[in-house]
């Protein structure tokens, strides 16, 4: 197969994700049907791509976005299988659908170079784990918001609790997850798993800080106020560790700077 | 709340962030003091000893995991406390720039230790109670029913992490080594320009790099920038898509050769010598073009060159040229024999993200003679001896089980229901 088969295989997959995405809200049953077909679709393409070009395809950025989708797709479906949240489902499949669409409306694209570091087999599992962690904690940041304005209107909801608390475990193990499988690569590719490198620095005030609060919960002697404020301050560094680092004046010479 | 003394037992949240907090302005006036840590102290065998020290402590806590101070050392307050501090002291390194070599006449923060947080005092201090802590944690509740396989996957995992990057810190060591093309190399230089001897040796039998497709690009004759100068164009050499668009010329691609020299005049042929650069054939056409039947056309060859090609642009017209970019590099690669002083000997190729291990070194493909590219006629190696490397993927493995279970079991991670 070539990137030919891909302008209708894709709009094929996208629909069948976005199918999927509605029915989570509407129709839970179909759900299962939609999703695991649109995953099928792309996987057969990525395999007869492979077959064609006869390398793993992870040269390119366009080869890497097929993974972003196929990952994305692929674990969001299992998280949702285990914890259904419809919410959860969508955005995996928004943000599935997206990197196919960058793909097929942004053909001249494809051939971008990667360079040699970002060929290695732990990039994507990187990212993508990554994103899932992003999109949880977002989710537990604004619920962990809503918990504190009940709590300043007389009483906290322990629902919520029990729904924060659930995001915060699975975004950090997700979270963790990217820590390590970047150690990893990191090990492969220049020589040490940890090198205090900013972004590395960042990416482990990040954990400590969803630590803090999944430790402080352990004990609720704690003001329930302050035990809650840790969570939108986590995710404060989180985005510095995503976005900000390469404005720092600590980040001159990060290996994780590359353009 | 409970109105507790201080310092009466149990110790809760005030003791332990008022201990932590001693801890960490402890080592920063030891800083001051002192001067930075100096990881050699904890050179092998002094790190096995510490390391044993802790474990046995932890273990022999077990039986008497009621007294207060056990209690306190292995408790959630303390480990909150810690990763406080943690969290701080990593929020110092993430906002300061670290630097290998520290100024000799620092001002205040650089005595303290804040430009390289990981050989500071305070930092090594919280580190090692964080151990302690942890292993005392662990050790108790490995003698506890009850759900514990997923609380040793994550504490057990992260504390062989850190005892191995920590401990590892000390027996750790890095070289880079250059060798060239045919010859046999195992010195290096230290950071003190001394050579030293390695326990192995490296002959490089060949070194390559292959390139990606380059692209192409107008770019103004006068100004030399691509164009348009505001968001420029380029395209990217591709014979399935042999056809594109550029600043007002369409571009077809004719005749692409990866590695070419130049043949008569103006052309090309397909080389495999090293000094071979890359080369296209293209036809242009000007697509807003006034002159007669449309816009101009013109054809013939464009190569970027290298150091030992010319530059071959394709004139377009009085302002506008066709030129090729720099390729980027697609890998490098060394083709080396490995000597060990024990008497190894192996054959490989080495490449980024494909380093080769052997007699406990890692060896990594680190640069080459970027002027020269595939010409170069050496290659450098980032040599990596770590003993503690094993005990560390181990732990790596068993903290990315333990997340895999925070993420199936949510909350439910906790034990309490
Ligand atoms: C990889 C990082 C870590 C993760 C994912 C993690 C996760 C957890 C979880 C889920 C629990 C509740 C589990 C249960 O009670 O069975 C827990 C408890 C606890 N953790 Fe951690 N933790 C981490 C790091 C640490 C560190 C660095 C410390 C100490 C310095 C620590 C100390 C404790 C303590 C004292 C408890 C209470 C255990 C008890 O009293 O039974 N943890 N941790």
């Amino acid at each position: 197969m070539t990137w030919q088969h891909f302008n209708w295989l894709a709009p094929l997959a996208i629909a069948l994700w976005l199918l999927a995405a509605w029915s989570a809200f509407r129709h839970k049953k179909a759900v299962d049907v939609f999703m695991i077909a649109g995953i099928l679709v792309l996987g057969a393409f990525i395999a007869g791509f492979w077959l064609n070009v006869q390398r793993p395809p992870m040269r390119t950025m366009g080869e890497t976005r097929l993974w972003y989708s196929f990952f994305l797709s692929g674990a969001g479906y299992l998280a949702y299988r285990r914890w259904g949240y419809p919410w959860l489902l969508a955005f995996s499949c928004l943000m599935a659908g997206m990197f196919a669409a960058i793909n097929l409306f942004k053909p001249e694209i494809h051939s971008i170079a990667l360079m040699p570091a970002l060929q290695s087999y732990f990039f994507v599992p990187h990212v993508t784990v990554y994103m899932l962690s992003y999109s949880i904690l977002a989710v537990a940041t604004l619920a962990s918001l809503l918990q504190l304005r009940k709590i300043g209107r007389g009483k906290s909801d322990p629902k919520l609790y029990d729904f924060l608390d659930n995001l915060v475990h699975i975004g950090l193990g997700f979270l963790m997850l990217g820590l390590i499988s970047g150690a990893a690569w990191a090990k492969e590719a220049w020589g040490h798993y940890w090198s205090w490198d900013p972004k590395e620095t960042w990416a482990f005030i990040t954990a400590a800080a969803y630590l803090l609060y999944l430790h402080l919960r352990l004990r609720p002697t704690v003001s329930p106020r302050l035990t809650l404020w840790t969570l939108p301050l986590a995710f404060a560094l989180l985005m510095i560790t995503w976005l900000g680092v390469s404005l720092l004046p600590s980040a001159a010479g990060s290996v994780h700077i590359y353009s | 709340m409970d109105k507790k003394l201080l310092w009466r037992s149990p110790w809760g949240y005030r003791e332990s962030l008022i201990i932590v907090a001693a801890l960490t302005v402890g080592g920063w006036l030891m800083q001051l003091i002192a001067g930075p840590f100096n990881f050699y102290l904890l050179h092998r065998p002094v790190n096995y000893a510490v390391g044993g020290l802790i474990i046995l402590l932890a273990f022999a806590a077990v039986p008497l995991r009621n007294r207060p101070l056990v209690k306190w050392l292995s408790g959630g307050p303390l480990a909150v406390s810690l990763l406080a501090a943690l969290l701080v002291l990593s929020l110092i390194m993430g906002l300061t720039p670290q630097m290998q070599k520290q100024p000799p006449h620092g001002d205040f923060f650089v005595r303290l230790g804040f430009t390289q947080v990981t050989d500071s005092w305070a930092f090594v201090l919280v580190y090692g109670l964080t151990l302690l802590s942890l292993a005392m944690v662990i050790a108790r509740r490995l003698f506890r029913p009850g759900r514990r396989v997923l609380f040793f996957l994550n504490h057990a995992g992260l504390w062989l992490v850190l005892a191995a990057g920590g401990f590892g810190a000390a027996d750790r060591e890095r070289h880079v080594m250059h060798v060239t093309e045919g010859q046999v190399e195992w010195r290096v230089y230290a950071e003190d320009k001394q050579v030293l001897e390695l326990p192995l040796a490296i002959r490089l039998d060949d070194f390559d790099m292959t390139e990606y497709p380059a692209r192409l690009a107008v770019i103004d004759r006068t100004s030399g920038r691509p164009l348009p100068e505001s968001n420029p164009h380029f395209f990217q050499i591709d014979m399935e898509q042999p056809e594109g668009r550029l600043a007002g010329w369409e571009v077809t691609l004719q005749e692409y050769l990866p590695q070419a020299v130049t043949a008569g005049a103006e052309g090309y042929q397909a080389s495999p010598m090293p000094a071979a650069t890359q080369a296209v054939r293209v036809i242009a056409r000007e697509t807003s073009g006034s002159g007669a039947g449309g816009g101009a056309i013109r054809q013939g060859w464009v190569s970027g060159g290298n150091r030992f090609l010319p530059v071959s642009p394709l004139m377009l017209d009085d302002h506008h040229v066709l030129v090729m970019t720099q390729p980027e590099p697609r890998s490098f690669t060394s083709k080396v024999k490995v000597f060990t002083q024990a008497g190894q000997e192996r054959e490989a190729v080495i490449e980024v993200n494909k380093p080769l291990s052997i007699g406990g070194w890692m060896i990594y493909q680190f640069g080459y003679d970027n002027q020269s590219g595939r010409m170069s006629n050496y290659s450098s190696f980032e040599l990596v001896y770590d003993p503690w490397l094993y005990p560390a993927l181990a732990g790596m493995l068993m903290w990315a089980l333990g997340s895999l279970g925070l993420i199936y079991r949510g909350r439910g991670a906790g034990g309490e229901k």
